[in-house]
């Protein structure tokens, strides 16, 4: 396996459009690394200029320490693995995954060795003989990833490998991408827009907007401590709310509603006295009991919780996901209070912290 | 058994027999070879008239089987090595229809296939009918092999 540097990397097509901006990441050996972001922010574009399937327009790619920016895809020693599978119809599953390893003309029984290790791995022992037809979306899948894992790649590269699958394949295919990665410890870049994918894979993601780097830091960094709205919004599932708030008198006064700030949090925002800020709320941060009112217009079970959709004061949409199995109706009033708040400057959008934080 | 014939015989579980099914179609490319060479005499007599008619329709016939065991033999199939035999003894017997019959018929003080057509159709049909039964023969080489390796699995697994 190997490091990665990716260092100020744009990508400028032809027609003068950019779509990755000053791009720059390290990436440890055996790490994976999770490109979160919406349709169009760039992550696929720069993991095709890593795996080198587009040009990169400025700036360096590094493998491990060697300059690989104008290598052509074949010489890169990198496995990628596609949204659509990408398999050979008309050959059988062993047939697909050696057919790599057959083009660079090595050992046929080598070949066989590597391929009968790889459906080992993946469980697809049993399925060698069969076509790609016969086989189920995640078994496919597998097998995309088997023809990967027998070129034994330095860097494995993930497409949106899971976004063909129905939501319950999806969740056991990504606990085999995860178990593969700690049986393999291989580097792994991989893209995804669903923020949950991202948290439960990664190591490190990188959240991507509008082909700029918004944020890179561990899931739990990205959850806890977004560094913007955009990172804010973006990551968690249902996404944070967000009010408009005024500081003053050591208080937030909303639209109908008013919140209390402890000392700290009164000297992380004692630069925006008198002036608007965006509270930034996570539904799982609302707790019931307080002096804050949700007037409920929607009840959602989810078995252990139960998201409420409502009002808080005269108009400020909220989610709260609150414990247990509520049953609320149009029109209930439900007092809570806020465990965790998070506080961004409306201008930058950037997150609001105490200084050297 | 060594690792590497262990190996040779394990991919065979889930690769095709490649070998015998090509050499079934250069049986088909030999006999068309043949078929065309037949042509380039120009005597044109009643009797050569109707043996190439029963020729056109066998060639249809051997076309289809030899294809299809050619297809047949790459799942190791053994019903088609006894297929390509009786292609292969069939061809055989050819050399004594058409090229041996037309050689012998003289017509105008000249035979209706001279030596040098006799001898390549000949040739023709000889190597059709070798890559025939090579083809037969690997296939049913191939085909016990695997069985028994695939056999010893089992007696493995159980």
């Amino acid at each position: 396996m190997a490091t990665l540097n990716l260092q100020h990397i744009d990508k400028i097509y032809d027609n003068n459009v950019q779509a990755v901006y000053d791009f720059n990441l390290d990436v440890k050996d055996g790490e994976l690394i999770v490109l979160v972001g919406p349709s169009g922010c760039g992550k696929s574009t720069t993991l095709r200029m890593v795996a080198g399937l587009e040009d990169i327009s400025n700036g360096k790619l590094l493998l491990d320490g060697k300059d690989i920016t104008a290598a052509p895809a074949k010489d890169r020693d990198m496995a990628m693995v596609f949204q659509n599978y990408a398999l050979y119809g008309h050959m059988t599953i062993y047939e697909n995954m050696a057919f790599s390893l057959t083009l660079r003309k090595e050992d046929p029984n080598v070949i066989h060795k590597k391929v009968l290790a790889a459906a080992e791995i993946l469980d697809l022992t049993t399925q060698l003989n069969k076509k790609p037809s016969q086989l189920s979306g995640g078994q496919r899948q597998r097998v995309a990833m088997g023809r990967a894992i027998v070129r034994n790649p330095q860097v494995f590269l993930f497409d949106e490998p899971l976004s063909n699958l129905d939501a319950k394949l999806r969740s056991a295919t990504r606990r085999e991408i995860l178990l593969l990665h700690k049986r393999l410890q291989a580097t792994i870049l991989y893209v995804t827009h669903d923020q949950t994918e991202a948290l439960t894979l990664a190591d490190r993601i990188v959240c991507m907007s509008m082909g700029h780097v918004q944020q890179v830091g561990t899931p739990l960094e990205l959850y806890d401590s977004p560094n913007n709205l955009f990172v804010a919004s973006f990551i968690g599932l249902p996404p944070m709310n967000m009010f408009t708030v005024r500081f003053e008198n050591g208080e937030l006064q909303g639209k109908g509603f008013t919140v209390g700030l402890t000392d700290e949090q009164k000297s992380v925002l004692a630069a925006y006295n008198h002036k608007e800020i965006t509270l930034g709320v996570r539904p799982e941060d609302i707790a019931e009991g307080g002096n804050m009112i949700i007037r409920v217009s929607t009840n959602e079970n989810l078995g252990m919780n139960t998201l409420v959709h409502g009002n808080l004061g005269n108009e400020n949409r909220i989610t709260a996901k609150l414990r247990g199995w509520a049953s609320y109706k149009l029109g209930d009033e439900v007092a809570v209070h806020f465990t965790k708040m998070h506080f961004f400057d409306p201008e930058t959008t950037n997150a609001i912290r105490k200084e050297g934080k | 058994m060594s690792e590497d014939r262990y190996t040779v015989l394990d991919r065979m579980r889930f690769t095709k027999n490649t070998t015998s099914s090509r050499l079934a179609i250069l049986a088909i490319v030999f006999d068309v070879l043949f078929f065309i060479s037949i042509y380039k005499s120009d005597v044109d007599t009643y009797y050569y008239t109707i043996i190439i008619g029963a020729s056109i329709i066998y060639n249809l016939v051997f076309l289809l089987a030899a294809f299809l065991s050619s297809e047949g033999v790459k799942n190791y199939n053994t019903t088609y090595s006894w297929v390509l035999v009786i292609l292969g003894i069939i061809q055989i017997a050819r050399i004594f229809i058409i090229p041996m019959d037309a050689h012998r018929t003289i017509i105008a003080d000249s035979p209706v296939m001279g030596n040098a057509q006799f001898v390549r159709t000949i040739i023709y049909l000889v190597a059709s009918a070798v890559c025939l039964f090579a083809s037969a023969v690997i296939n049913w080489n191939k085909s016990r092999a695997l069985k028994s390796h695939v056999a010893s699995l089992e007696a493995k697994k159980a």
